[in-house]
């Protein structure tokens, strides 16, 4: 009975000092792995100065990794011994640095674009995971992981993904704030960065590949219209969207409804799916023939209310309200028919 | 050297328009099969423009998912297949019973005995090996004969969808998928059959739900646990008019609490650890059809019933040889299993529960159904009874209630242990059958050890509380 209790006793005692233990260990390797995450950080910060025409300084890099300044100065020292920054009257990105800095971006961009694809986690947290990830992936795993998605050139916001050998496009955008009143764009990226006013921008229903058309720019208010609904924000907000010209190739889509708003035995045209519907959830409805030009109809509604069942090419699926929300539809008028 | 001056250019001029294309070509490439589909099916398929009177598909729908009639029809018919399936099964059970258990068990023995076989090795094969597959034969085979293929017939006529159909409002609040309304009813019938239809469910994350959750569903092996225990502890509370109404209530409540219990587990499972996994939501409604009732017939027998079966009976095999060998290997004057029964007896009195009880449920994984014939013949060697039962090593059952609830008191059963041993039976590991159907569905063994000890943990934590309870106000 006694060495029974001692049994006991010992495999507590290994159950409770075992994850101290386990802590110890991945302390220390956090200290030596924080360093390269400092790096990594510091050169993203350096490009991202470089790719806005601003100058980057010790103290815009404390603020951006939240250090001190002497541990900046520190990172930036490191940085110069590895001959990937020269700090002449500004810091500027060596070869090597620019294009570590661009592996890096890589990451974070291929990771955000595979939450986005092939999981359900919520668009508010795939920045801040990503930024954890793009420290932890190796080369093989970000290039597997590339093959995976099938090589994708842009991330879920709409930023390029560089090529393995650092390629990006060159950009033409311009802010949302410059668009003139009448004028019609679409949006390329929505900032992620702060992650406070990105949550905003996804709750006003924007998203990277929209049409949107200015009403009024003025300095204290921002009015267009996206998707037939006018939205307004303020210019500190708009100053986080990006915005591209359309090319005279591009339809400029017609004011939808959405699925939603088709009332039982009534019929309408497939326009489109919203951007916001991706990945298996998007393949799994343009399987099931939601696709520009097909018919759809409400057919009728379940016991609660929420999934509707709706006729697509012949055949009854229930969908729940927030896929049907994801559908732009035009609704074929019977009236114009007996007209 | 021109040639290579021109792949470059090729090459270069591709890595330009990558960006050009944008990330929309894929659904551009959907919608132009999509279009050419239909420009071929317009001139080469000619509908029938007339509307039918009466449609009778709409028909039948907006009846079975009208807000009045919708869950009355639903209750209904499911109760009726419940119904069917308990009162139909009683009958072979027992006739089953009475050739395996009552006829061909001694029958082998003597035979052994009359062949002069060693004492223990007719008592591992026959008592133990022998008397395990029998038991699970008799008790699971009837009622998964009657219960799968009733349910296939519902599946095939198409109602089942719309069941899925009217309850996914529910499911949808705790992540789930309105599939997990049937592979929840499956399970009721049998948890690994239950875990094999999950396959329904397409989106990785509810699936996952649905299999791990599947547990919580009262299986037929269950039941009879349940019945028996309620009727002697719980019934006999009440007045005799009322005993039988207050143990079925009891029975039904522990049902209803597994529902619950899935749907509160569904809701943690996919707000923490099963966040990530990729979630998608279509139900196909299909057309109804009248049910093909042989081939129904033959696919539920052979793919359910007999496959699920099989996999029971290959796992009683050696744990009726575990169960002999626990009962007759002694230390010194005892056997392992008393040894194990009085060191396990405070920890089983902490949670309600005793040492027999925990004992039964390690070595009669394989099967729910074995659990009450061990602990009766545990009991039994406990307390040291030696006019009923067929000695050390041999379950049993009794016919008479009367006398199980005497051998439960003489083995120092309390209503406290009774009302534990109900939840316990609700919330404790699968069985060793559907835990290796988790693992052959997941292929993970992640997500099969958390199936396995996340309702453990749930029974004890629960038992304990309720004993903890019980103790200060009774």
């Amino acid at each position: 009975m006694e060495l029974i209790l001692i049994v006991i006793v010992i495999i507590l005692t290994g159950v409770i000092v075992f994850p101290k233990i386990k802590n110890i260990l991945t302390d220390k390797n956090k200290s030596t792995s924080n360093d390269r995450i400092r790096i990594e950080d510091a050169l993203k910060h350096l490009y991202d100065c470089e790719d806005k025409n601003i100058n980057c300084s010790l103290q815009s890099i404390a603020g951006s990794l939240s250090i001190s300044f002497d541990q900046s100065t520190k990172v930036v020292e490191r940085l110069e011994s590895l001959g990937l920054v020269t700090n002449g009257n500004h810091l500027h990105l060596t070869n090597e640095g620019r294009s570590y800095a661009l592996r890096v971006i890589r990451v974070h961009r291929l990771w955000e674009r595979y939450l986005a694809d092939e999981t359900s986690i919520p668009e508010n947290e795939w920045h801040l995971n990503a930024e954890l990830q793009e420290h932890n992936l190796t080369p093989d795993d970000a290039k597997a992981l590339a093959a995976q998605l099938g090589n994708p050139v842009y991330d879920p916001h709409g930023d390029p993904i560089p090529t393995i050998d650092g390629q990006l496009p060159k950009k033409e955008w311009r802010l949302l704030t410059s668009l003139k009143s009448g004028e019609i764009a679409r949006i390329i990226h929505i900032e992620d960065e702060p992650n406070t006013i990105y949550a905003q921008l996804v709750a006003e229903g924007l998203f990277a590949g929209m049409h949107v058309k200015m009403i009024e720019s003025t300095s204290d208010r921002i009015r267009f219209e996206a998707n037939g609904e006018e939205v307004i924000i303020a210019p500190l907000f708009a100053g986080n969207i990006s915005i591209a010209a359309i090319s005279k190739f591009e339809k400029v889509p017609e004011v939808y409804k959405r699925l939603i708003e088709l009332k039982p035995g009534e019929e309408a045209e497939v326009l489109g799916l919203s951007k916001s519907c991706r990945g298996v959830q998007r393949r799994r409805l343009m399987d099931l023939g939601v696709v520009p030009g097909s018919k759809i109809s409400n057919e009728f509604v379940s016991t609660w209310g929420d999934p509707i069942a709706y006729k697509i090419c012949g055949a009854t699926i229930g969908l729940r309200k927030k896929q049907a929300n994801q559908i732009f539809i035009k609704p074929t008028t019977k009236e114009t028919v007996n007209v | 050297m021109s040639e290579e001056k021109n792949k470059n250019d090729v090459l270069t001029l591709a890595d330009e328009l990558r960006w050009e294309i944008g990330e929309d070509f894929h659904d551009s490439l959907a919608e132009s099969i999509y279009s050419d589909a239909s420009k071929i099916a317009a001139v080469s398929v000619i509908y029938d423009d007339k509307k039918p009177k009466f449609d009778f598909d709409r028909t039948i729908d907006r009846i079975v998912t009208s807000r009045w009639l919708g869950f009355p029809i639903m209750f209904l018919i499911l109760s009726v297949v419940f119904w069917i399936t308990i009162e139909g099964s009683n009958i072979p059970s027992q006739f089953l019973a009475s050739i395996l258990v009552d006829t061909v068990h001694p029958a082998l023995k003597s035979f052994a005995d009359s062949i002069n076989t060693p004492w223990w090795l007719s008592g591992i094969l026959i008592d133990g090996a022998y008397l395990a597959v029998a038991w699970v034969i008799a008790v699971m085979l009837p009622p998964m004969m009657i219960f799968f293929p009733l349910f296939s017939l519902l599946e095939d006529f198409g109602y089942l969808p719309r069941v899925a159909f009217n309850m996914d409002n529910l499911y949808r609040r705790v992540g789930a998928h309105g599939k997990q309304a049937l592979t929840m009813s499956m399970g009721f019938g049998c948890n690994a059959a239950g875990v094999v239809a999950s396959r329904i469910i397409d989106s990785p994350r509810e699936r996952l739900i649905a299999i791990i959750t599947n547990n919580f569903s009262l299986c037929n092996g269950r039941w009879p646990t349940q019945i028996l225990i309620a009727t002697i502890f719980i019934g006999s509370t009440a007045p005799a008019h009322l005993a039988g109404i207050v143990s079925a209530g009891a029975v039904v409540g522990i049902a209803l609490l597994g529902i619950f219990f899935s749907l509160v587990v569904s809701w943690f499972l996919s707000r923490t650890v099963l966040k990530g996994e990729a979630s998608t939501f279509s139900l196909e409604l299909p057309p109804y059809r009248p049910p093909r009732i042989l081939r129904t017939l033959y696919t539920s027998i052979i793919d359910r019933t007999i496959f699920v079966l099989w996999r029971a009976v290959v796992f009683a095999f050696p744990a009726g040889i575990v169960i002999w060998l626990v009962a007759n290997i002694h230390f010194g004057d005892t056997t392992i299993a008393e040894l194990f029964i009085n060191w396990a007896n405070p920890l089983g009195f902490l949670i309600g529960l005793n040492g027999v009880i925990l004992l039964a449920y390690i070595i009669a994984i394989p099967a729910n159904e074995i659990v009450i014939p061990t602990i009766l013949m545990l009991t039994v060697l406990v307390v040291g009874i030696s006019e009923v039962g067929g000695g050390n090593g041999v379950m049993f059952e009794l016919d008479s209630i009367e006398a199980t609830s005497a051998i439960l008191h003489a083995g120092g059963w309390t209503m406290l242990t009774g009302v534990s041993l109900m939840l316990f039976s609700l919330l404790h590991n699968p069985c060793s059958t559907t835990i290796y159907t988790i693992y052959k569905e997941t292929g993970s063994i992640k997500w099969t050890l958390v199936s396995t000890f996340l309702p453990i943990i749930m029974g004890i934590a629960v038992c304990f509380t309720v004993a903890q309870i019980w103790k200060i106000f009774i």
